[in-house]
């Protein structure tokens, strides 16, 4: 992690701190830092900007609600923050499946979306270490994480999108869940 | 057949519900264990930070401003919606409400202070007194009705009643400016108890100068039906161009008004 990413991410740990002492101004700053990576995920979710927009204002009102009950020692402000916006984007997906566009993309398409080499050069020592992990992955089982990661679909929907049994679409993401632990926690 | 997948198939639900692929029964299970038990919420932050570092792929999107206008409603903040400008001393009622019970020398010295950046020691320049006028509309028993304000660069005047006279039941006081030997312009109508803030048309902000003078007659709630004024004349007041008289006593205490209110 660089040393401008570590004080960045230090001052959201403040800012959501105050937020949690009910500090307006501190909660107006968050958003800014924050808003356009949160509307980001819910977008990638969701594929759809007006209820990316419904989603994003409900994460906030939960952090506004909820921020005192964030520990800085347990997970960053980011973490915090991106896991909210994930969790409420999921359960959207959940409540609206019948409303989702239909995904034309294939798993293969999928891969694409992996960042550029310069975009990486961006991320985090965490990242890096994640993508190596998953680089030893066979690649259709990464695909079909980095799918569940990023679109929030269900083992039934990725098995549709990926033609292949529930079963086997179950066994490729639980073996690479198993793998990514050990690789990680090693 | 005992399959890797189902060894700690407990532990892997945590893994399954941080990525997304449970289905909506399976995922409110899970988190209402997170909920209640301190071991599974143990065990799905771990694969959080595990799992998490994906999420830094995802490309930044701006959300419209309208979402962060809707999130400020409905929490009912306070703040304005926007980066918190600094409050602006023209948008100060608390001033208006003293400057409405002064002269208007002292309104002038003080819009000078206003006019220029704060710590400024020297008597300011002249041309800072363009930017502003004032004038003191007086009652015919001589007590100060109302004091106005304009600030030429905004086209706006703000009048904030001292003590103005009580009118009939459903009559209003509306404010009129006379060029030098021309007709009343109407400029709008006036609040008794509370500053009025008026917008200043090209028309009539050309003819504002040290010649015209204001004056309020008592007109229909609506307004004089005519364009013209209807009804007595209560209050007049010549329109001065910010004089540099007030002297530093005054601007001093403007200064101190200044502070306190920024504060």
């Amino acid at each position: 992690m660089t040393v401008t990413r570590v004080a960045e991410y230090e001052e959201l740990n403040r800012l959501l701190q105050q937020a949690g002492r009910s500090d307006q101004q501190a909660f107006a700053e968050l958003y800014r830092h924050t808003s356009s990576k949160l509307f980001g995920v819910c977008l990638r979710m969701l594929r759809d900007r007006g209820a990316a927009e419904e989603v994003l204002q409900e994460v906030y009102i939960t952090v506004w609600n909820r921020a005192a009950s964030f520990d800085a020692a347990k997970a960053s402000a980011i973490t915090w923050l991106t896991t909210l916006s994930r969790n409420k984007a999921i359960d959207r997906l959940r409540q609206h499946r019948e409303e989702l566009p239909d995904d034309p993309r294939t798993l293969e398409e999928a891969i694409d979306e992996q960042p550029s080499p310069a975009a990486q050069a961006q991320t985090s020592q965490e990242h890096r270490r994640l993508t190596d992990c998953l680089d030893a992955l066979e690649p259709q089982q990464r695909s079909s994480v980095r799918e569940a990661f990023f679109t929030g679909a269900t083992y039934n929907e990725l098995a549709t999108r990926c033609q292949v049994p529930l079963g086997t679409m179950k066994s490729w993401i639980r073996r690479s869940l198993m793998q990514l632990r050990t690789c990680l926690d090693s | 057949m005992n399959t890797p997948a189902d060894e700690g198939n407990h532990n892997l639900r945590y893994a399954e519900y941080v990525l997304g692929v449970l289905d909506a029964d399976a995922r409110a299970e899970v988190a209402h264990e997170v909920r209640t038990s301190g071991e599974a919420a143990t065990a799905v932050a771990l694969w959080q930070r595990r799992l998490q570092p994906l999420a830094e792929e995802i490309t930044e999107v701006a959300p419209a401003p309208y979402v962060w206008a809707r999130i400020h409603d409905a929490l009912q903040l306070d703040a304005p919606p926007r980066a918190v400008p600094r409050k602006r001393l023209w948008d100060n009622l608390a001033l208006w409400h003293w400057l409405g019970l002064g002269a208007s020398a002292v309104a002038v010295a003080l819009l000078l202070v206003v006019a220029l950046p704060r710590r400024v020691a020297a008597p300011p320049p002249t041309t800072a007194a363009v930017a502003y006028m004032a004038s003191t509309i007086k009652q015919d028993n001589g007590t100060t009705g109302w004091t106005a304000t304009m600030d030429l660069q905004h086209a706006r005047m703000v009048v904030v009643p001292a003590a103005p006279a009580t009118l009939a039941q459903g009559r209003a006081p509306e404010l009129w400016l006379i060029p030098a030997g021309q007709k009343p312009i109407a400029v709008g109508m006036i609040s008794r108890d509370q500053p009025t803030t008026l917008t200043l048309a090209p028309a009539l902000l050309a003819q504002l100068g040290p010649t015209a003078a204001l004056a309020v007659s008592v007109e229909p709630p609506g307004g004089s039906p005519t364009g013209q004024p209807t009804g007595p004349v209560i209050a007049k007041g010549a329109i001065g161009a910010a004089p540099e008289a007030g002297g530093d006593k005054v601007a001093g205490t403007a200064r101190g008004q200044t502070e306190r209110t920024r504060a």
